[in-house]
């Protein structure tokens, strides 16, 4: 259905290896203070510390965010359109686009997703979310941007 | 604030080629074009050129100069902001002219933004692109495997939250689109001159990417534009009045190379610009008669407009609404049809057209204009803005 899957470089690269190698989602987790970050980083933007590793996660997230396409430039999704991509923000705190095979009308900010991974090739992994039971997650419902920035 | 750099420089030339969508020119041509223009209409000649700030992408300023006949390039820098970039251009023209590194500062776009995805069949093939800069790694790795390919799928990340955050209406940017319209109508160069845009035909289009529908997206078009920066000193002594710099800031979202990562999915670049921008020039948002806000998406000037101080989170709607931002409104906004209606050029088209304000010969005019602000947006929410005056 796909008709781009990119090969990526540098430490984009060496995150989508250690997701094929474990089968499941893996995050950059920084050796020095423990925290989750997300796309991979150098640095780590809190400690500075240049360790890191990637760890597998529990995959539970809640939708941060959505998007609703009508048009792709892109064959293979313009014949699933209008189709949606989830902004998930997973419970270890690092965010990231997932596919899903939940039906439009049925996503709401707030609502509570797992993630898996599918291995497009052995350079490139696609992250899916299904929908997960369980009440709705609150702490990323909108009131944050309420407040004026 | 006591400085050597706000109002102390000026745009005193300005020009444009016609925007089309397909055009017989090559994308090089357009650019020389609206440049010789520029320079023309400043009153200099190629060789009074010192300073050139180009295109992100499409021709460097080696080939820019050679081909224009400037014999002695002093300073140039590549601005890398997707549609920021212009705009924040004037900021570091600026600072090359008051710093004494060059006197007379040529800052150009121009592109095939039509023709490079849908050429006319006759013309003339070209391997010109536009540098992609920071976004392209993000949006080939991370967000086109999903689906997401264009501006607006990315944008729509953000909007989605925006449109939930405060329960804004369907319908809630349909006067931008329709203003901008409406404009346009009365800009001789615009590309939707002569299609009016009823509020029917708007809610009838399709959706894009929610939310935004057709007519929230702006005009894919070939076309160049070019402004001549000079000090306000030298400026006094040239054809026109002098357009002044009065303060100019950019931002950038943290982090700016990635959208879901951040702490609030609305603070953007220009949250962070705007309070920079208006300290620099000394003047207060209700100061401003004449607004050329970016406007590749209306709903991303809608979220501008909230970051400059026009309204509260959430309140952009009701500011856009009851003919507030039309001609003959208090906050005119985009008097020459914007990216939406007049042609897209990575909002120098609105420099442009800020600049024809001040010197009172816009196609439409504001009665008095004195001060006007333009703003840049681009790649994943990097912002710019110019504040630009009459000269006192």
């Amino acid at each position: 259905m796909r008709t781009y899957v990119p090969t990526p470089e540098w430490i984009v690269l060496d995150w989508h290896h250690a997701c094929v190698a474990a089968g499941l989602l893996c995050i950059q987790r920084c050796s020095g203070c423990g925290r989750w970050r997300h796309p991979p980083r150098r640095f780590c933007p809190t400690c500075q510390s240049d360790g890191a590793s990637f760890e597998p996660v529990t995959g539970s997230g809640s939708v941060l965010s959505f998007a609703v396409s009508h048009r792709s430039l892109d064959p293979g999704w313009q014949a699933l359109a209008p189709y949606a991509t989830l902004l998930i923000e997973l419970d270890e705190g690092p965010r990231l686009l997932a596919a899903t095979t939940s039906p439009l009308g049925e996503i709401e900010i707030g609502q509570r997703f797992v993630v898996r991974t599918e291995a497009l090739s052995e350079n490139f992994v696609l992250v899916w979310a299904d929908p997960a039971t369980g009440p709705r997650n609150d702490t990323v419902d909108i009131t944050s941007e309420r407040q004026p920035s | 604030m006591d400085n050597d750099l706000w109002g102390t420089t000026a745009i005193v030339g300005v020009g444009e080629t016609d925007y089309v969508r397909g055009s017989d020119r090559h994308v090089c041509d357009l650019i020389l074009d609206a440049a010789m223009e520029a320079i023309t209409d400043a009153g200099l000649k190629p060789a009074d050129i010192n300073g050139i700030i180009p295109p992100p992408g499409y021709m460097s300023t080696e080939e820019i100069a050679a081909h224009l006949g400037v014999p002695d390039v002093a300073y140039h820098v590549s601005v890398l902001m997707g549609g920021a970039s212009p705009t924040a251009s004037l900021q570091t023209a600026a600072m090359a002219i008051a710093g004494g590194l060059a006197d007379n500062v040529l800052v150009c776009m121009g592109w095939n933004g039509y023709s490079a995805l849908r050429p006319k069949p006759d013309a003339r093939p070209t391997k010109r692109v536009m540098n992609l800069g920071p976004m392209g790694e993000t949006v080939r790795n991370h967000y086109a495997p999903y689906g997401l390919m264009s501006a607006a799928q990315h944008y729509s990340l953000y909007l989605r939250r925006y449109v939930e955050t405060f329960d804004i209406a369907e319908d809630a940017a349909a006067a931008v689109a329709i203003a901008c319209r409406n404009h346009a109508q009365q800009n001789s160069k615009a590309v939707m001159r002569g299609t009016p845009l009823s509020r029917a035909d708007y809610d009838a289009a399709p959706f894009i990417a929610e939310p935004l529908r057709k007519f929230d997206c702006c005009v894919e078009t070939d076309c160049a534009t070019a402004v001549v920066m000079t000090s306000l000193e030298r400026a006094r002594d040239l054809v026109h009045s002098p357009v002044v710099y009065l303060g100019g800031a950019e931002g950038h979202p943290e982090p700016a190379d990635e959208i879901a990562n951040r702490a609030n999915l609305l603070e953007l670049g220009i949250h962070r610009a705007a309070p920079r921008a208006f300290a620099r020039a000394g003047v207060s948002p209700h100061d401003i008669d004449v607004l050329e806000i970016y406007d590749c998406f209306t709903y991303v000037v809608l979220l501008q407009l909230e970051a400059l101080g026009y309204a509260e989170p959430g309140g952009a709607p009701a500011f856009v609404a009851d003919g507030n931002i039309e001609l003959g409104g208090r906050f005119p906004v985009n008097t020459h049809g914007g990216l939406l209606s007049q042609g897209h050029c990575w909002g120098l088209n609105h420099v442009v057209e800020a600049s024809r304000q001040l010197r009172g010969t816009a196609d439409a005019q504001v009665a008095d204009a004195e001060l006007a602000l333009v703003t840049g947006y681009g790649d994943l929410g990097d912002g710019s803005i110019a504040i630009l005056g009459r000269d006192r």
